[in-house]
């Protein structure tokens, strides 16, 4: 018998290592909502970022940013947000719709 | 460096089995009480409170929860023990495919009894044939002494890291659960020294707390092929193992057993029969009477199931002229009995001749002199050219 | 820019550990067992060690041959054996004196039905692990089957409603209350929505399972199955506390106590009419459902009444 493969795992059972690789989806591209920040609404509690399933909103010192590399639009964030600083908007309205990168 | 003697002491199967387990210093053990194995369960939790036995027993509600916990044991590093029987077996069915898959080498005795459906809590092979694809191997014993042995030999061949497979140790229950022999039972000093070479070899693959490692992952194509025959390859494997394994047991503590099989008086033979288990010790006799009346016959003992020795079957059986063979079990699809039907795989290699299959020993009805001496006789006459059964029930044909 | 800016909610402090997951992993869009997942971690450290099985979490804690979604240390088994694998490592590294958290994460389906005999066993012997089930009432990776927990009445693909069927025509097994009778150290609900108390119940999780079993039953609206708007799950969850659906309770060695007081429970309707799994129920159904809710927080009540329960 002649075998052509290659050892996709190093040991005799079937183990996955994070290490080795590290998978991670395209989520990004799942939109068709993106959040929308208006910064002057926003008084940093948090809420967005602590709720947001992906932890897709960034710290950035006294506001929260949504980075759209990984976010669903799911819409949570914009419905937890106390102030309304969030609004989802359509992704088609966008000129990179679907494309990975911060708002 | 021979091993010294031991204590002798009249046991029972259940009890070689519980010293042997203690013998080998497991980590955590964990079985549920079934007939006819009980006893092994108690002695085992006995062993613990009598601080003779430094392992974590754990009483589980069922089999199957006995079996996932030393899987998972095993998994993070641990030896590992447990025991069950029939009903205990098949309950624990997925956790079985599951261990052997992973490749933990758990050690397990199984008190063989017949399964369920037709309700029975007597003797009977059954419940190892209903795990022969579980992927485990798979090891049958004769007496107590056996027992004991066996699984000394078991962890020795489990954690080899060139095998890296999970051990069942069959014994009939009742025939040898209950039965008490004159068994020898090895210094602990002697089995720590006959375990060592495990120490030196690299270590398996744990689950450690903190490592991005898992265990359980998704096969995807390729990957789930190739960890399936990396386990058939490891499978392949045990059949030399285990006949290494055997010498060097014998070596030291004086016992060998043949390995994958024992050949008794096949050299010379033109006929043979084929057995497993306690019915091994009664066919021994009959086979020297039939010798003293003329009889050219011989015996193999099955001892390795799973893999299936097919290579040393071959070497032992061909240019027999006709082979008897019986089994303790039915073959669920198939007219002859189980390991007649596998043995039957290898006719191009023994030379296409007569295979007569005998089903008998079912619920603990007694495969008696009676009956291998007329296994014998017909399978002598078929040798000769005469007409034969192919498959024969002996409990309804006697 | 905010010149009123409040300082951050205090759970950020459990936010000591980073990420354990991958950014991108698929979770449905909107679904809490994102959010519960990737806090889990947070609060009880990455040497934890997972315990799962098939489920929701499945495609995200188990990988996908060598490669993997999160850093976690994990054991993926079969759904009967559970907590039995949990208590086998968690058993193997107290004897060899390995620090380890060993945190099962299951759904509903798993925990009330298939994999109950062996959660019930493992919690009777008192076994050192933590037990997190997520309860999105019903078997949802497979497509939203019925499970033991579905609740009274709602629509599944297997209790539909038709000519001749209202949904599941029975009430759902009240699965907290079922393992604080198995008397271990430490029960606890925990909802999403109330990050603040999931992470105490969290710290006071991984103390506790030092000294026995601890049970941690998370609610987690289902989005698809439920039929909620993606961007509601969390007030969802949230309407299911004030609601006192879902009430928010521990048992700390048997002494029951509400986390959450819920001085004015608001009626059932608020919670119900946020997804479609009770579209259909007319108004007597929605009596009895609210009288279920009304008799489960007073059971919990008298509970917590009680001091310690008999043993």
């Amino acid at each position: 018998m002649v075998i052509k493969r290659k050892n996709i795992f190093k040991n005799e059972s079937a183990w996955s290592n994070a290490d080795e690789l590290f998978l991670c989806l395209d989520t990004g591209s799942w939109r068709t909502q993106r959040p929308v920040l208006d910064r002057a609404k926003c008084n940093y509690c948090g809420l967005c970022a602590l709720y947001c399933p992906p932890q897709c909103l960034k710290d950035r010192g006294d506001y929260f940013e949504p980075d759209l590399e990984f976010c669903k639009g799911c819409g949570i964030c914009a419905t937890e947000c106390p102030r309304h600083a969030i609004v989802m908007a359509p992704e088609g309205d966008f000129a990179d719709e679907g494309k990975k990168g911060s708002g | 460096m021979k091993a010294k003697k031991g204590q002798v002491r009249v046991i029972t199967g259940n009890a070689a089995a519980a010293h042997a387990a203690r013998l080998c210093r497991p980590d955590i053990v964990s079985a549920y009480p079934i007939t006819p194995q009980s006893e092994v369960t108690e002695m085992l939790s006995q062993f613990r409170a009598d601080g003779l036995m430094d392992a974590e027993v754990v009483e589980v509600e069922g089999e199957n929860s006995a079996m996932n916990l030393v899987c998972a044991a095993s998994i993070a590093g641990a030896r590992t023990f447990t025991a069950t029987s029939s009903y205990g077996l098949v309950f624990m069915y997925d956790a079985l495919l599951e261990t052997a898959a992973y490749r933990a080498p758990v050690v397990m005795v199984n008190v063989n009894r017949e399964t369920p459906g037709i309700h029975a809590v007597s003797s009977g092979q059954q419940d190892m044939i209903s795990t022969r694809d579980s992927g485990w191997v798979q090891i049958i014993v004769e007496d107590c002494q056996e027992i004991l042995d066996q699984i000394i030999m078991a962890y020795r061949l489990a954690e080899d890291y060139d095998i890296q497979l999970p051990v069942m140790v069959n014994y009939d229950g009742f025939y040898l659960s209950y039965l008490a022999e004159a068994v020898e039972i090895p210094l602990i000093e002697d089995v720590d020294r006959f375990l060592e070479p495990l120490k030196k070899q690299p270590e398996r693959p744990k689950l450690v707390p903190g490592r991005p490692v898992g265990c359980g992952t998704h096969g995807i194509e390729l990957g789930y092929v190739e960890a399936r025959y990396k386990h058939c390859m490891a499978l392949e494997r045990v059949l030399g193992k285990v006949d290494e394994i055997d010498r060097g047991f014998g070596a030291y503590f004086g016992r060998g057993y043949g390995g994958q099989i024992e050949a008794y008086r096949t050299e010379d033979a033109e006929l043979a029969i084929l057995v497993s288990g306690s019915a091994a010790g009664t066919a021994r006799t009959v086979v020297d009477a039939k010798r003293e009346a003329g009889v050219r016959v011989g015996m193999v003992k099955l001892r390795l199931f799973r893999p299936f020795p097919a290579g040393r079957l071959t070497a032992a059986l061909r240019g027999k002229k006709a082979i008897g063979v019986i089994d303790r079990s039915v073959s669920f699809g198939w007219p002859s009995g189980p390991i007649c039907t596998e043995l039957k795989a290898l006719s191009s290699g023994l030379g296409s001749v007569p295979i007569l299959s005998y089903i008998d020993g079912l619920a603990n009805m007694d495969i008696t002199v009676e009956h291998i001496g007329r296994v014998i006789d017909e399978t002598a006459a078929a040798a000769r050219g005469e007409p034969y059964q192919e498959v024969t029930w002996l409990p309804l044909e006697s | 820019m905010a010149d009123k800016a409040k300082k951050k909610s205090r759970v950020f402090d459990y936010f000591c550990t980073g990420e354990q997951f991958a950014g991108g992993v698929a979770w449905c869009a909107g679904c809490p067992l994102e959010l519960i997942a990737r806090f889990v971690p947070k609060v009880l450290g990455k040497d934890m060690v997972l315990v799962g099985t098939p489920s929701c979490a499945a495609p995200v804690f188990h990988g996908q041959n060598v490669g993997a979604w999160h850093k976690l240390a994990y054991y993926a088994c079969v759904m009967t054996g559970v907590a039995s694998s949990a208590a086998g490592l968690s058993r193997y590294y107290h004897r060899i004196g390995r620090e380890a958290t060993v945190v099962c994460f299951t759904g509903d389906g798993c925990a009330a039905d298939v994999g109950f005999q062996p959660l019930s066993g493992a919690a009777e012997r008192n076994e050192k692990i933590i037990y997190l089930t997520y309860d999105n009432e019903g078997y949802m990776n497979t497509g939203n089957q019925r499970s033991s927990a579905t609740p009274l009445g709602a629509a599944t693909t297997t209790t539909p409603v038709g000519v001749a069927a209202r949904g599941k025509p029975t009430l759902a097994k009240d699965m907290p209350i079922i393992m604080a009778m198995h008397h271990v150290a430490y029960v606890a609900t925990a909802s999403p929505s109330h990050l603040e108390d999931f992470a105490k119940k969290l710290v006071k999780a991984k103390a506790k399972k030092e000294e026995g079993f601890v049970y941690l039953h998370v609610f987690c609206p289902c989005p698809v199955g439920w039929r909620i708007d993606p961007d509601k799950t969390i007030q969802v969850a949230r309407m299911a506390v004030r609601t006192n659906y879902f009430p928010l309770w521990e048992a700390e060695d048997g002494h029951f106590r509400l986390t959450q007081e819920v001085a004015e429970p608001r009626p059932l309707a608020e919670f119900t009419r946020l997804m479609r799994k009770f579209a259909h129920l007319n108004e007597g159904e929605m009596a009895n459902l609210q009288q279920v809710v009304n008799e489960r927080y007073a059971l919990i009540k008298a509970l917590c009444a009680m001091g310690k329960p008999p043993a």
